[in-house]
This record gives C-alpha cells, sequence and structure tokens, in this order.
C-alpha cells in the first residue's frame, strides 16, 4: 500500500452517494504524476476507488471491466452495487494466497425495482482478500486511512443534501491528505445522485 | 554406504540459539492527549483509559496535570516515565519559587521541560507532553514536545495513541485549513476562536477518537486555564458547555496573578 | 623482582616471567571481580494474584505455588505478606525478588515504627507504602536491573477511612482501580471481577459495595477459573483482608472443581475409547 500511496472516501447522504480520491502516485516519497485517479466509474449510478499498488489498479480495473461487461450480456440489466460488491469480492479472493494489494471502495446507487422499490444509498468496503463491510455512514481507505477516519467521524452527519455531502467528503479528503505524505497532489470527487453525476477536481496543497 | 555418507550442505543441524530475552524498560500505555489556545484561555485535555495490549489496565489514570496557576501539563506515551516526569518537572517548579518568590512563567516552562527531556536523550522518557497555559502578556498558549525535547509554541496540539485522527480534524477546525472565507467576510485567525466553540472541538475531537481507536475512552478530562477577570460563568452558563459535564474550579496553587483553572469532565464509551 | 606494592608479598606464579617493560602488570594476579549480575529473566515464579475493594475494605488473593518453569516446584509458598496493621502486599513474578523485597520492606517497617512509638512520627500509611514500592520499582527499571515482579498493594487507610488497592509492575508502571489483577488473571479474572462489582456499585462506583462474604465469593470463582485454565496454577490459596480491624491472612484453602467432563473428551481423560 505504502508502494506508490493514495487514498478513497465514500459517504452516503439523502438520496446520493458520494466517492473521492487523491490524484498522487508515487514511488515511495517520490511523487511521480498528479493526474492518477483511482475512482472508476462501472454505470452511472456506480462508481468504485481503488487505493494500493498501482500496478494491480489496473489489473483489477480491466478484471473488472470484462466480467461486468459478461454479466451485462448474459442478464441484459446493469449490475446493483450489492452484486458489484460480491463480484469484486470473489474477485480478489480468487488470489487468497498472493493477494492484489488493494483495499477497494464501492458506492453507487440502486435502482428501483419492484422486489426493492425503495433500495438505500450503497456504500462498501473491503480487505485486501475481498472481506466485505457495508457502513451506514462512511468507508475510508488507503495510506491516509486513520486521517480519513478522524475526519469523516468528525464532519459527517446523516441525510446530507448532495451538495453538503459534496463540501463533506471534500473537506474529509483534503485534511487528510495533507497530513499524509504518500496521498494528496489534488482530488477528484464524484457525487452520485439519481439524476446526474456530479465529478470536480479539488484545488488543493501540491506539497 | 550411504546411510554413513556425509549429508548434504542444506541438511546440517538446525543451530540451537538460546532466545533472546532482553528487558525493555518501556511500555506504551495508549490514550490521547490534546490542546488548545484561544485568546485569553487555553484548554487541555486528555482521556482518562490507561492500557497495555489489549487489555485495559484501569479506567481512571490522570493524564493532565495542573503544574501551576497559569500552566498545565498533559503526558502521553509510557504512563511510568510521565508519571515521574510530572514528579521532576513540579519538584523544579518548587524550587524555582522557593529561589526566586514567584511561580515559574510558561515559556520558562517550556524550555525547562526541553532542557530536562534533552538531558536524557541517551535514554529518553518515552513521552509526548503537551504543555498549556496564559503566557507572561495574558495570551493563552499551546507548546508541544517529542519525547527528547524538540518543541514549538503553537495554537493547537493533539498527541498520542489517536493523534493521526485529531489532528487533521484540528487542521481544519482551528487553523481553518482548506477553507476560505465567504466573499468579504472576515479573514480567519487561529487562536481566537471563543470557549465554547474550543470545549465542543474537544468533545468532539474525543468521541470521535473513543469511536475509531480501541486505546481511547472511558473518562475525558478537560482543564481550561483561563486569564485572571474571566468568570466561572463563563463556563457554567446556558449554552457553554455540551450537556453531562462537571465543571470543578481547582483552587489557587500560589501567588499568580489570579488565572482560573477549571477541571470539566465527562464520561466517554467504555468499549 | 617485582618491586610494585600490589605485588608485595605475593608469590611469583610457576612459570613466570618478568616483564622489566611493564613490570606492574607481569605477575600481579589481576583480583578477578565477579561481573554485576541483573535479574534479566524470572526464575522461580508465582502466577497471577487478584485484588478487590469491599465494603468496609480490601481483599487480596493469591495461591501458594512458587513454579520453576512449568515445574510445580514450591508447592507451600505464601505470597500475600502484611506489612504492619494496615496494609497487605501480594506477589506475581520472580519469588526471590519478593522475599528479597519483604526483607527490605520488613526492616523499613521496623525502623518506621520505632519512630513512630516515640515521636508523633507518624506510621507508614498504605499509600507511603505504594509510593516508595512504585519508586524503588521504577528506579530498578530505569538502572536496567528490575524487581522482576508485578505487585498488589491493599489497604486500608485509618486517617481517610478508605481502602486502597493499586498495582506497581518492573517497568515501574502504576494505576489503581476498584478490582486488580496481575498476569493471566488480569485477562482472566479482571472480566468477572468488574463485572461482579460494577454490578451493585454501578458504573461510577457510587452504588453499594459487595459485602465481605460476596468479595470471598468473586474471589473463590475467579481462584477456581484461573485453576481451571492457568497451567501455572494450584488449587491451595490464601486471601488477606486489610479492614479498619487491621489485617487478617487467612489458611490455605481450595475450591471444589468439577472434572467429570474430562472423562468424554478424548485426550483428557483417562484413555479408554
Amino acid at each position: 500500500m505504502e508502494y506508490n500511496g493514495g487514498s478513497v472516501v465514500a459517504m452516503i447522504g439523502k438520496d446520493c452517494v458520494a466517492i473521492a480520491s487523491d490524484l498522487r502516485l508515487g514511488q515511495q516519497s517520490v511523487g511521480v504524476a498528479m493526474n492518477f485517479e483511482k475512482v472508476f466509474p462501472v454505470n452511472d449510478k456506480l462508481y468504485y476507488g481503488l487505493p494500493g499498488l498501482a500496478t494491480d489498479v489496473y489489473t483489477l480495473r480491466e478484471q473488472l471491466r470484462f466480467r461486468v461487461n459478461m454479466y451485462r450480456m448474459k442478464e441484459e440489466r446493469e449490475i446493483t452495487p450489492k452484486t458489484f460488491t460480491h463480484l469484486l469480492s470473489s474477485t480478489l479472493y480468487e488470489k487468497r494466497f498472493g493477494p492484489y494489494f488493494l483495499e477497494p471502495v464501492v458506492a453507487g446507487l440502486t435502482t428501483p425495482t419492484e422486489l426493492e422499490p425503495k433500495p438505500k444509498p450503497f456504500i462498501s468496503t473491503m480487505d485486501t482478500i475481498g472481506c466485505i463491510t457495508t457502513p451506514k455512514d462512511f468507508a475510508v481507505a488507503g495510506t491516509a486511512q486513520d486521517k480519513l477516519y478522524g475526519m469523516a467521524e468528525g464532519l459527517w452527519e446523516p441525510d446530507l443534501e448532495p451538495e453538503d455531502l459534496f463540501e463533506t467528503i471534500s473537506q474529509t479528503l483534503l485534511n487528510a491528505v495533507d497530513r499524509d505524505a504518500l496521498s494528496g497532489w489534488g482530488a477528484i470527487v464524484h457525487v452520485i445522485t439519481h439524476d446526474k453525476v456530479i465529478t470536480r477536481q479539488l484545488r488543493s496543497r501540491m506539497d | 554406504m550411504a546411510l554413513f555418507d556425509q549429508r548434504p550442505a542444506y541438511a546440517h543441524e538446525p543451530t540451537v540459539a538460546p532466545i533472546e530475552h532482553r528487558f525493555s524498560p518501556y511500555s506504551d500505555n495508549g490514550g490521547t492527549i490534546l490542546a488548545i489556545a484561544g485568546a485569553d484561555f487555553a484548554v487541555i485535555a486528555g482521556d482518562t483509559r490507561q492500557s497495555e495490549g489489549y487489555s485495559i489496565q484501569t479506567r481512571y489514570a490522570r493524564k493532565v496535570w495542573q503544574l501551576t496557576d497559569n500552566a498545565t501539563l498533559a503526558t502521553n506515551g509510557f504512563a511510568a516515565d510521565g508519571k515521574n516526569f510530572v514528579k521532576r518537572v513540579k519538584q523544579r517548579l518548587e524550587w524555582y519559587e522557593h529561589a526566586h518568590h514567584k511561580p515559574m512563567g510558561l515559556k520558562a516552562i517550556a524550555r525547562m521541560i526541553q532542557t530536562m527531556l534533552y538531558g536524557r536523550r541517551f535514554f529518553p522518557y518515552y513521552v509526548y507532553n503537551i504543555l498549556g497555559g496564559i503566557e507572561e502578556d495574558g495570551t493563552g498558549a499551546v507548546y508541544s514536545f517529542d519525547p527528547v525535547g524538540s518543541y514549538e509554541r503553537e495554537a493547537c496540539r493533539a498527541a498520542g495513541a489517536a493523534q493521526s485522527l485529531v489532528q487533521p480534524f484540528l487542521d481544519n477546525q482551528i487553523y481553518f485549513k482548506n477553507q476560505t472565507p465567504a466573499p468579504g467576510a472576515e479573514a480567519f485567525v487561529p487562536g481566537r476562536l471563543p470557549m465554547a466553540t474550543v470545549l465542543g472541538l474537544v468533545v468532539d475531537s474525543f468521541t470521535s477518537a473513543t469511536e475509531r481507536h480501541i486505546e481511547v475512552g472511558d473518562g475525558l478530562e478537560m482543564y481550561v486555564v483561563m486569564k485572571e477577570g474571566r468568570q466561572t460563568t463563563d463556563l457554567t452558563d446556558e449554552g457553554q458547555l455540551p450537556a453531562g459535564m462537571k465543571v470543578e474550579e481547582l483552587g489557587s496553587m500560589g501567588e499568580g496573578r489570579g488565572e482560573k483553572t477549571f477541571l470539566v469532565s465527562m464520561p466517554l464509551k467504555r468499549d | 623482582m617485582n618491586h610494585h606494592p600490589g605485588a608485595w608479598g605475593q608469590p611469583l606464579p610457576a612459570h613466570a616471567q618478568f616483564d622489566m617493560f611493564n613490570p606492574g602488570q607481569s605477575y600481579r594476579q589481576a583480583p578477578k571481580a565477579a561481573p554485576i549480575t541483573h535479574t534479566q529473566q524470572p526464575l522461580v515464579t508465582g502466577t497471577s494474584v487478584l485484588g478487590i475493594k469491599y465494603e468496609g475494605g480490601v481483599m487480596l488473593a493469591a495461591d501458594n505455588l512458587a513454579s520453576y518453569g512449568s515445574l510445580a516446584r514450591f508447592r507451600d509458598i505464601q505470597r500475600l505478606h502484611p506489612l504492619g496493621k494496615q496494609t497487605v502486599i501480594a506477589a506475581s513474578g520472580d519469588m526471590s525478588d519478593f522475599q528479597w523485597l519483604k526483607k527490605e520492606l520488613d526492616s523499613i517497617l521496623r525502623e518506621e515504627n520505632g519512630l513512630s512509638l516515640t515521636d508523633s512520627h507518624p506510621s507508614l500509611s498504605p499509600q507511603h507504602i505504594y509510593d516508595f514500592l512504585a519508586n524503588l520499582f521504577y528506579a530498578r527499571r530505569s538502572k536496567m536491573n528490575p524487581l522482576w515482579n508485578a505487585m498488589l498493594v491493599g489497604g486500608w487507610d485509618n486517617k481517610k477511612n478508605e481502602s486502597f488497592l493499586g498495582f506497581v509492575d518492573l517497568l515501574g508502571t502504576t494505576y489503581s482501580a476498584p478490582t486488580l489483577a496481575t498476569g493471566y488473571g488480569a485477562h482472566i479474572a479482571t472480566p468477572l471481577l468488574r463485572e461482579a462489582y460494577e454490578d451493585k456499585a454501578g458504573i461510577d462506583g457510587k452504588g453499594p459495595l459487595l459485602t465481605a462474604e460476596e468479595a470471598e465469593k468473586v474471589l473463590a470463582d475467579c481462584m477456581k477459573v484461573l485453576f481451571y485454565r492457568d497451567a501455572r496454577s494450584i488449587n491451595k490459596y490464601q486471601t488477606a483482608t486489610v479492614t479498619s480491624e487491621g489485617v487478617k491472612i487467612s489458611d490455605s484453602k481450595s475450591v471444589e472443581t468439577e472434572w467429570g467432563f474430562a472423562e468424554s473428551l478424548r485426550g483428557y481423560g483417562a484413555q479408554n475409547q
């Protein structure tokens, strides 16, 4: 985890979720790139973040793209956040004894169906071998994990509207990565609502 | 005969070395401390849990110590070193008072602490210290130290087990990091927050740390050092303190200039 | 001939050659000072000790075993020791360090008692003895020559009219709480002791405390669980109570144990299956 650095945070709001990452890619203490996004879309209501070893980020992202496309073709529908979490989990567990060095975070909204007419906003996170946790408030991962926990625990409150959630997750991420030598160098935030995704790049300390 | 052939090099007897068990004179007793300076007051706080590994040794052990009327010291790290270091500091303060017929000033205490810590450079006190109080010019001040005496004056500082959780929060809320004033509004100045706001932030910091760190919890003690002229009612008045607080005024310790120290305490989660 | 004063009267070692350039060193035998030895590991050890505050006093418990590694070497050792009329100490860890400590403390107490007879010199309270122990243990650890013990100090302060219970160990770490346990007992007995204490007194300790009978019962329960699970324990223990009346150390006692279940467990009871 400490080889390339980087952090991801996700939060639940009122009928919305947000997920954000820093943009640093490093080789230990040396910064290499400042445009390394760690959050990727699955569809327009589901994003996931992969903080950890950069080479594994590419591998797992492509692996997941393949598996989600197969799912889409076989099922002829979009994958739900919950199903995607389990897909990701089993993909990680396949490499139980030589794991990907990644701690994924998933954030998404479930489209209402007849079986589940009022789905709740969904976030989840897991360890390197796919052990899932589904928090009701926020999920954090990466080299600034401790700091993100402290910030999020202090700033987050239930039922935030999209714009307030954006402010909360942005402040959480920025202040956490500013105290982490291996994270920072810019940040990107996605706020997912039922009718749109708001994506903003944040200006931050670049030291 | 193959049976008596010399064994290959990789199959030599495993060397049996006695397990080296050297006495380690240190331990880590967990917990977290925090101090914030205001314009004319300082808050020095610490939780009351003392632990070793996964065991809670006691739910009430003191980490914050009133030194003089205008100085309070918080210690965190190895509890035995902490207690004995505070004992030595108090002894030096008493000697100073006998020699000079006045209590030592805050910045002098800070320099003395650095000297005492550095004096043990090669067998350090495994303790992080945060000193808070009222400076001789009447301003609230916080000094933070590392175990071997490096120190600086700051507006706020967290140390201990949950430092990494609390310090970014303080950067944001005390130093207003990553915040910009609304267009036309006054600029943010750190160290000028009202007491009620500061106490609220201390409580939030510790409840957050308690939630996410196993070594933090059980109880919270906040020592509030106020400049002369401020009243007890500044603390006890409606809306100054979050609910469920116990306030106790600590008596004067000598010939100060009328600074007051209060102990505000509350329970924290015990799990 | 060596004229160095250090060699006066010393016989010449056999086959010694005189070093004319270094006469002082040549065949004067250097006195062989024994190397300074520190306790680097405990040898004969006592296992956990327990303590709890109850209504009107404090109660400590310790079993009678002093082990030599895994060998149950001395099975009638008293690990509770009275110090004057208001204090008891209970020791786990190295028993020779404990015996040295007893001797040292007894001598200090004797001196202090002599003084307290002749003038208004106050006798040592439990707090005094505890502070002395804490300072001693911390000083010894700072010399890298620790007393290898974890100790409980129980007492009754006649002036304040309240009980005292404190812990101190080889690092000089100190703390106090209404219930305390050392070693294995800190893991196994502490939850039982705290539960029993808090059930009556509440988490703030403001409710009524356990009675002496209840305290004795919960200590017996803890000693039983420890005997079941601590391989370095023995089913023979003593309790000490300190009240305003003074110190009482009980005779050795044991608890009822149940081993019937072992028969049905392969590898636990007799091997007949």
